[in-house]
This record gives C-alpha cells, sequence and structure tokens, in this order.
C-alpha cells in the first residue's frame, strides 16, 4: 500500500516553465528534460542509481536499455514521480529539471507534473471500464465534463493510437475485452488524451506479440512529431529501430549515452559493446 | 542352451522389477505416497459426505411436514372450527373498531382534566421517588407507627385488665417515643432528597410544574409521612375534585358519542353468543376426531406396553384398556350438522350487526370533526375509519363464503403449503388449532436484516476503504485487529448488552430522557458533564423526529438490527477489504500516472473495480446476519406477529420474532415427530435455503466480475 505521498502544498506548479504545448520556441533539440549529477536510492542506504548526467531532446525519442536491474525503469519513474509511491524512496542527490523546473521543489504539485507527463506501462493495464471510459479518464479527473469536448478528446486520441478504426463501432464495450496489443495501444490513448509534452514508456511491449510490437512502434514513429518520446526496453533492436538516441545503463550507472546509429555501430565504451553484441545481460 | 538356463535366473527377477524398481512397502499395489493421499482426501470427503447427510435428514423431516399439515387443517374443518373462526374473524373485526373508538373517546373525555390529573400523576412520581430514596428509614418509621396504633388497639381490648393495660401503656409509650424520633430524621432526608433536582424530572409526563406547584408538591409529600393514614391534602383534593367535575362535564359533552359507541358496541352481543355456543361445539368436535385420530396409535402403545410388562394384573388392565380405545369413526355428518344449521341465523345476526354498526358509525364524529381536539382521538377515529372498512369487507367476505362452506371438501395441497408459506398466524400449543404460518417469522428475520445491512454496509465498507487505501501502516495494524476482534465476542454477551444497556438507552431516548446523572462517573467531571448534557439535549430533540418514537418496549428490531450490523461489520469489512486489496496495482498506478489525486484514483477506480467484491461482501454480511440466532432471540423481543406496516419507518420500533429464533426457542419441547416438530424443521430448511442462495449468489458474482491483474 502506498501510505506515505509526500506530495507538494497544492499550490500549481511555479508559472513560466510547464505550459500548455504550444510554447514558441518549439523547436526540435530543445532540452526537456535535464537529469543533472543525479543519485537515487529506495531506502537511503544504497544508491540504485549513481551520478546521472543526461539531456533529452524534444520530439526526439530516447531508448534506454541495459540488464535488468541497472536502473533504467526506476530513472524513468523519477521524471513523473511515481517513485514517491514508493515509501523511502528518493533522489539523494542531483536535481531534474523538466522543462527548466526542478521536479523535485517542493512548490512542485505532483498531480500537476503527471499531467505534463504520461506513462505507458509495461503490462497494458486499461481500467475495467468501457474504452470510451478509459480515454476520457483523464480528462474526466481534471473536472471536464462537456460532451462533446470529450468526445472529440476520445477520437482524436484513438484515432493517434491508431485504434479508431478497430473500436469505433464498440466504445461502450470494455476495454479488457480487447487483445494485447489493442489494450496496450488504448493506454496510450489514454495517454495522450490529455496531451502530456512527454511520453514515458516502460518497456511497452514486453507483452506482446511480435506483429503488435511492430504496430507500437509504428505509432511510436508518429507520435515522436507531437511529443517527446523517453522508452525503456530489453529489445535492442527495438532501440534501435524506433530511437534517435540510446542511454545504455549498467548496475545503475550511465555508461554511454549517443545518437543511436552510434551506439549500436561504433560504440565507445566496451562494455556498451560487450551487451548489445549480447555477451552478457 | 541348456546348462546356462540357471545363471540368468537372477538377472530376469532383476528385469521384471525394471531399471527403476519402487522402493518401500506396497500393499495391494499400493504405496506409503497412495495412503497419504486417501488419508487426506478421505478427511475432505468425510465433510462434504456429512454435510449430504445433514441435508438429506433435514429435508426429509421437514418435507414430511405437509402432509401432517394438510391432515390438521383436514381436521380443523371436519371439526367446524374453520366456519367458527370464520365468524369469530367478524367479532375480531368488530371488536377492533369498538376498541378504537372507544379509546378516541376515553381520550377526548380525560383530555378536559389534563392538568389536574398530571399534577396528581406529579405528586405520585415525585412521593415514590422521595420514598425510593429514604427507604431504609421510611420502613422504619412505618413499622414503628404500626406498632403504635396495634398497640393503641390492645390497649382499648385490654381495658378492663390494669395489669395489662399498664404493660401495654409503658410499651406503646416506648414506640411512640421511636416513632418521634424517626420522625424528623426522615423529614430531614425526605428535604434533601426534595432539594435534588433530578427528583423532578418526572419520568414521561409532560406537566411543566409552577413554581407555586412546586411548593405544593414539596409540603404534601412532607407531610404524608410514611405510616400516616388519612393526610388531609387539601390542595390536591381539591385537584381531585376538580378533575372529576371537568371529567363528568365532559362525559355530558359526549354524551352523543357515548351512545352510539355504545349503540355500536352492544350490536355484536347476539352474535358473539351464537359464536360462543358454535366454539363449545366445534372445541368437543375436535377433542373426539382427535382421539379418533391417534386411536390406533394408543391402541397400538397399550398392546405394546402389555407385552412388556410382567405383573399379569397390570397386563389385563392395560389389555382391557386397549379393548376399550374406540376405532369406531365419528359420523362426520352429525358432527358438522349444528354448524349447517345455523347458517340462516349467522346470516341475519351479521346483516343485524352491519346495520347497526353503520347506523351507529354514521352518527360517530369523524377524524377532521372540530369537536375532536387530542391528537390521540385523532388518531384513532383514523384508525377506526380503517377498521370500519376492514369490518364491512369482513361481513361481506363471511357472508358469502359461509354458507358455501362444507366439512368434507378435501383440502387442496396448494392450500397445505400455502397455509404455511403465506400463514400470517404461528399459533402453537393451543387448545383450539395450531397454526403454521412462516409470515410474521420471515418478516421479522428480513426486517431485522435489512435494518442492520442498512447500519452496517456504510460503516464498513468505509472504514475498509479507510484502512485499504489512506490508512497509515500503524492505523492499519490497530484498526484491523480491533474490529476483526468483535468477532470474537460471544454473542450472548452482545446480547446480553443489548438487553441491560442498548435496550434502556433507546427506549430512553426515543421517550427524549436522556440525562447524565449527575451521581455517575460522567456526571462528576465538571466540562464533560456540560458536553455530555449537550448531546442529550440534542439526542432528544432529534428523538422527536425519529419514526416510530416514543418506544415503549426495550427490546424491539431496531435494538436487534443495530447489535446485529455491529456483529456484521467484521465480517463485511474483511471482506470488503479483501477486494478493494485485490484490485491490482497497475490500475492505481495508472491512475496517478494521469494525474488523478488519492481521492479521484480511489472513488473513480478502485472502488469501481472492487465493487463486485463489495457487494459479495454485503451478501455474505446478509447470510450472516440471518442466520444469527442468540442476539436476536434476547433482544428482538419475540413477538410473534406480522408488524404494522402502517408505521412507515417506525415499524422497527416494534419486537419481533425470527425464523432462527422460534426454532432455538421451540424445538427443545416439542415431541420428536410430531407436526410442530417438522414445521420447525421446516423453517430451519427455509433458512438453510435462503442461506445457500446467498452464498450462490455472492460466489457467482464474485467468479464472474473478478478482475484480473
Amino acid at each position: 500500500m502506498e501510505t506515505a505521498m509526500p506530495e507538494a502544498p497544492p499550490e500549481t506548479i511555479p508559472a513560466a516553465p510547464i505550459e500548455p504545448a504550444a510554447a514558441p520556441p518549439d523547436s526540435r533539440g530543445d532540452i526537456v528534460v535535464e537529469i543533472d549529477d543525479v543519485n537515487f536510492s529506495y531506502d537511503r542506504k544504497k544508491d540504485v542509481l549513481r551520478d546521472i548526467t543526461m539531456d533529452i531532446r524534444r520530439n526526439e525519442v530516447t531508448a534506454f536499455i541495459g540488464p535488468s536491474g541497472c536502473g533504467k525503469s526506476t530513472l524513468l519513474r523519477c521524471f513523473n514521480r511515481m517513485n514517491d509511491l514508493i515509501p523511502g524512496a528518493a533522489i539523494t542527490k542531483g536535481r531534474i529539471r523538466i522543462l527548466d523546473t526542478n521536479i523535485y521543489d517542493p512548490a512542485v504539485d505532483v498531480i500537476e507534473l503527471r499531467k505534463h507527463i504520461g506513462m505507458v506501462f509495461q503490462k497494458y493495464n486499461p481500467f475495467p471500464k468501457s474504452i470510451y471510459e478509459n480515454v476520457a479518464y483523464g480528462l474526466r479527473i481534471q473536472g471536464i465534463r462537456n460532451k462533446s469536448v470529450l468526445d472529440q478528446a476520445v477520437e482524436e486520441s484513438l484515432v493517434a493510437a491508431g485504434l479508431w478504426e478497430e473500436v469505433k463501432d464498440r466504445l461502450d464495450a470494455s476495454g479488457l475485452g480487447l487483445s494485447g496489443g489493442q489494450q496496450q495501444r488504448l493506454c496510450i490513448a489514454r495517454t495522450i488524451a490529455v496531451q502530456p509534452r512527454i511520453i514515458l514508456m516502460d518497456e511497452p511491449c514486453s507483452a506482446l506479440d511480435p506483429i503488435s510490437t511492430t504496430t507500437i512502434e509504428d505509432l511510436i514513429t508518429r507520435l515522436k512529431d507531437q511529443y517527446t518520446i523517453v522508452i525503456v526496453t530489453h529489445n535492442m533492436q527495438q532501440a534501435a529501430r524506433v530511437s534517435d538516441k540510446t542511454a545504455f545503463f549498467y548496475l545503475g550507472e550511465l555508461i554511454e549515452f549517443n545518437d543511436t546509429l552510434q551506439i549500436f555501430s561504433a560504440p565507445h565504451k566496451r562494455a556498451t559493446e560487450d551487451y548489445i553484441s549480447g555477451r552478457f545481460g | 542352451m541348456s546348462q546356462e538356463a540357471p545363471a540368468p535366473a537372477p538377472d530376469r527377477r532383476r528385469n521384471r522389477r525394471g531399471a527403476f524398481p519402487r522402493k518401500g512397502f506396497r500393499v495391494f499395489g499400493l504405496g506409503l505416497q497412495d495412503f497419504i493421499r486417501y488419508f487426506f482426501g478421505g478427511n475432505a470427503s468425510f465433510a462434504i459426505i456429512v454435510l449430504l447427510l445433514i441435508c438429506y435428514f433435514l429435508a426429509e423431516q421437514a418435507f414430511r411436514f405437509f402432509p401432517a399439515h394438510r391432515q390438521g387443517l383436514k381436521i380443523y374443518r371436519e371439526a367446524g372450527q374453520e366456519f367458527v373462526d370464520q365468524i369469530k374473524s367478524e367479532l375480531a373485526a368488530h371488536s377492533r373498531l369498538g376498541g378504537d373508538l372507544n379509546i378516541a373517546y376515553l381520550s377526548e373525555v380525560n383530555a378536559s382534566s389534563q392538568r389536574e390529573d398530571n399534577l396528581v400523576r406529579a405528586l405520585q412520581a415525585v412521593q415514590t421517588a422521595v420514598e425510593d430514596r429514604t427507604g431504609h428509614l421510611s420502613e422504619r418509621l412505618e413499622d414503628a407507627r404500626e406498632t403504635v396504633e396495634d398497640l393503641r388497639d390492645d390497649l382499648e381490648d385490654a381495658a378492663a385488665d390494669p395489669a395489662k393495660t399498664a404493660e401495654l401503656q409503658a410499651a406503646l409509650a416506648q414506640a411512640e417515643g421511636r416513632a418521634d424520633a424517626l420522625a424528623p430524621q426522615w423529614h430531614g432526608e425526605a428535604e434533601a432528597a426534595l432539594d435534588d433536582p433530578d427528583i423532578w424530572r418526572l419520568d414521561a409526563n409532560p406537566v411543566k410544574l409552577t413554581d407555586a406547584e412546586r411548593v405544593e408538591i414539596r409540603d404534601a409529600v412532607l407531610r404524608s409521612e410514611p405510616g400516616l393514614d388519612d393526610v388531609e391534602l387539601p390542595f390536591f383534593d381539591a385537584l381531585r375534585k376538580t378533575s372529576a367535575d371537568k371529567k363528568a362535564a365532559a362525559r355530558e359533552g359526549y354524551a352523543e358519542f357515548k351512545t352510539h359507541l355504545d349503540a355500536l358496541r352492544g350490536a355484536a352481543r347476539p352474535l358473539q353468543s351464537l359464536s360462543g355456543d358454535l366454539v363449545d361445539i366445534a372445541a368437543e368436535n375436535r377433542q373426539r376426531l382427535d382421539k379418533f385420530e391417534t386411536a390406533p396409535a394408543r391402541r397400538r402403545a397399550l398392546l405394546e406396553g402389555a407385552e412388556a410388562t410382567m405383573d399379569p394384573e397390570e397386563r389385563a388392565r392395560k389389555l382391557k384398556m386397549a379393548e376399550e380405545v374406540v376405532m369406531e369413526a365419528p359420523d362426520y355428518d352429525a358432527l358438522a350438522r349444528p354448524f349447517y344449521d345455523q347458517v340462516a341465523e349467522h346470516g341475519k345476526l351479521a346483516a343485524q350487526v352491519r346495520a347497526a354498526v353503520v347506523t351507529a358509525y354514521e352518527a360517530l364524529p369523524k377524524p377532521d370533526d372540530p369537536a375532536i381536539r387530542t391528537p390521540p382521538g385523532r388518531e384513532k377515529l383514523r384508525a377506526a375509519a380503517a377498521d370500519y372498512a376492514h369490518l364491512m369487507e369482513t361481513l361481506t367476505r363471511v357472508e358469502k363464503t359461509l354458507p358455501k362452506w362444507r366439512h368434507d371438501k378435501p383440502v387442496s395441497r396448494t392450500r397445505g403449503v400455502l397455509m404455511f408459506f403465506a400463514g400470517r398466524d404461528w399459533v402453537t400449543n393451543s387448545s383450539w388449532h395450531d397454526f403454521y404460518g412462516l409470515l410474521p417469522l420471515l418478516t421479522g428475520s428480513f426486517l431485522i436484516s435489512v435494518l442492520a445491512l442498512v447500519v452496517a454496509v456504510p460503516f464498513s465498507v468505509a472504514s475498509a476503504i479507510y484502512v485499504n487505501q489512506l490508512a497509515g501502516r500503524r492505523e492499519q495494524n490497530l484498526i484491523k485487529p480491533a474490529i476483526e476482534f468483535i468477532q470474537a465476542i460471544p454473542s450472548i454477551v452482545l446480547g446480553f448488552f443489548g438487553i441491560l444497556v442498548l435496550g434502556s438507552f433507546l427506549r430512553e431516548w426515543s421517550q427524549g430522557q436522556l440525562h447524565v446523572s449527575p451521581h455517575g462517573f460522567v456526571g462528576s467531571l465538571p466540562v464533560i458533564r456540560e458536553i455530555f448534557t449537550g448531546i442529550c439535549g440534542f439526542l432528544n430533540w432529534v428523538a422527536q423526529y425519529v419514526p416510530g418514537f416514543p418506544m415503549s418496549e426495550r427490546l424491539t428490531m431496531l435494538n436487534a438490527g443495530l447489535l446485529l450490523a455491529f456483529m456484521t461489520v467484521p465480517t463485511i469489512f474483511t471482506l470488503a477489504e479483501d477486494a478493494l486489496n485485490n484490485v491490482p496495482h497497475s490500475f492505481t498506478e495508472a491512475s496517478f500516472a494521469l494525474g488523478a489525486s488519492k481521492l479521484q484514483t480511489i472513488l473513480r477506480v478502485v472502488v469501481p473495480s472492487s465493487l463486485s467484491g463489495i457487494v459479495a461482501a454485503v451478501l455474505l454480511g446478509f447470510g450472516r446476519i440471518i442466520g444469527e440466532t442468540m442476539v436476536v432471540l434476547l433482544v428482538a423481543g419475540n413477538k410473534i406477529q406480522i408488524p404494522d406496516f402502517r408505521a412507515g419507518l417506525g415499524v422497527f420500533a416494534q419486537p419481533a420474532h425470527s425464523m432462527t429464533g422460534i426454532i432455538a426457542q421451540e424445538l427443545g419441547e416439542v415431541d420428536q415427530g410430531s407436526i410442530h416438530w417438522r414445521a420447525l424443521f421446516l423453517v430451519g430448511m427455509v433458512l438453510f435455503t435462503i442461506s445457500l442462495v446467498t452464498n450462490f449468489i455472492a460466489q457467482r458474482i464474485l467468479a464472474k466480475y473478478h478482475v484480473k491483474a
């Protein structure tokens, strides 16, 4: 049970940094997430992430790869502060700045933060509600009741997630009745319905068959134009196929972070090469 | 080749056992593993076999109720009791009408002198209270005064005997001295008691005393010392006289009412005497029929007894008695003849009743009549209007059915079954006829269960949500065991609490009489006393608006329902908490990731996802409530009657009996194999079925809507 949830005081996020998606200097390549020398610990004794420094840029797909337990998912979950749900977990050093705001600042409202940073989980997890309600959920909790606004958002999100054609006739059917790949796309639709700036994907295809995986990968490539995407994956081919940048983690440290092409063709570090060539991990 | 034959022999043996021979002992080809397996399997199947046997036994005993019941109904009809009961139903309707009208009349008349009567009652109440406080002293004073009286009498009788006179005089002087010494002491205590405001808390007496009246009462109490007869209390004597005068005047004002009322109530007298005659005949018939019915069994018992006795004299006596058992069938037609003969007479008398009642009732004031001033009077007149309609209906119905009545008409199977499941009376051990109607018990059980659920569900579900979703670990560790501990309280203890504490509290509250006793622990704490007094005041104020209040009973469905609610909270809480716990973590995670707050996540994701489990928890709680026996038996009041639903929600303030309670109460006293015994088994079957169905539905809901992680 999540017991202690250290939520910031309910004052909303500082006015400047996180603005709706149409802020003027919206060009590709701006730094969106700035990780500055971060250590992270679940129990304040042993750091599971050490000295992580990296920048994630706008409208790029950044892939985190590395063997199990290397801390890549933990880092991902720092971005939307999902780690807050685990008692005792905290950043012990450094700062994470998203859109020029230190997200661990006490003045940051974590709920507001999460509205701007969507997340897709490893195991598809639609709510036991209808397809429509699943997509509309994020808007409903923001207090939007207007039917036409909701209808439009649901349709747009489902179209963007490539699911509209398959489900448009049965929006009232349970989301749990879809196939695995469809459920995962439903989760993506649910995430983009609230129009986040960043989408975090935590091994989104690990529970899916190869065909559904291909569909999702195509979707990720399409979504890149509108969103900044960070994806954790165990599948190196997938990282190579979908990402612009790749970060290799090992034992809680960022070993190498570079253009995907560079990483997969000529990694600078020995460990990276060993890993992507399958010599360990 | 032949000389090689002996050599491979051991090899063959080894080959027969194969390369991987089994080890350990084997009996009939079964190994240790098999025996262990059968041991565990046997234990499991033993439970199931016992369950099946119980079901079979219950059902077998219960379903043999129906033929016996039908036979009973047949005799009821043949004896003419059915006929008489129809006439009785007319008379009952009539007397209910007369009764309600009479209460309305009395309420009107008594209202004229209410103030006076209340004052007199207040005096009596204060006097009793003072007597209680000064108990020991009052008794001694009274004894002393009595002794003085007795001695004075003796002295008069013994006037001729000087020696005795002297002796008695001495004793008298001593007794008088004692009385005179006690009197001031008593006065002191009585005055102290009168100074205590608690004494002036006049239970259930709405009178507001003026200061002058208080002084009068105080004076009167002090003057009427214990043991003194004929104390003059002019103030109260005057009050009594005024009261009597006012009542007389009021009676005059309502003279017309009284005339019509008497006419109405007297109208049924001829019908009553007819009914009385027929009741005697029917009862006699019944005895005769019952005797005939049981004759073979009695004879068999006597013969068996004769076989078994060694004493030849005893044996001869028993054989003779067996001979004497009347076996011949009674003449059914002759038994029924008196009833057929009276059909015409009844028609005439019933028409008379109708005519007289209609005339009288039309002449009586109606509830909205301005002459009717008291609320109880109006209320009773309203009740009388319903009674009147009911009486007319009954008269019409009986008028039609009675001529068609046939003593030899067979009792249909459906009727036998309906008389049980839809029967409105449960009357046993009666000298007239035993009725086994389930409805009063069923309604009692259901009303209590519904009330208990309505109270328990919000509490338990809310606590489950709190504990599962919001509470910290330390709170969880405190609340969960505490709630689960409720289950450990023996139900007899709860019932005991219900009778002594909750019952008294509810009744006092319903009458708006809650107060903080100044002698109790709370009353001795300065600030807390004020807080509690405030709470009591608020509750007393609320009590005015609670339907069914004030209640005169301590043991009611309300009491039982509240206790059962308390008992069920752990059941529902635990199961609902499980259901909440089963909501996959991924749902909450997804909700948080979309920017939902804790509360939104609980209300929009967690609770809806676990709703099926919560519903199942409620159903299982219901199963627990409806099967609970001890608390209901002790606390529900055990009145076998269909509650009066005209009271609306106030129906819960009435006592009732339940299916579980009736079994517990009556099973010990019935003869094995009797119809009553079987009726109780059938009630048990009904309970069993209800529980089974509830459990089944709950399991289905759980299975169908179970959310997979």
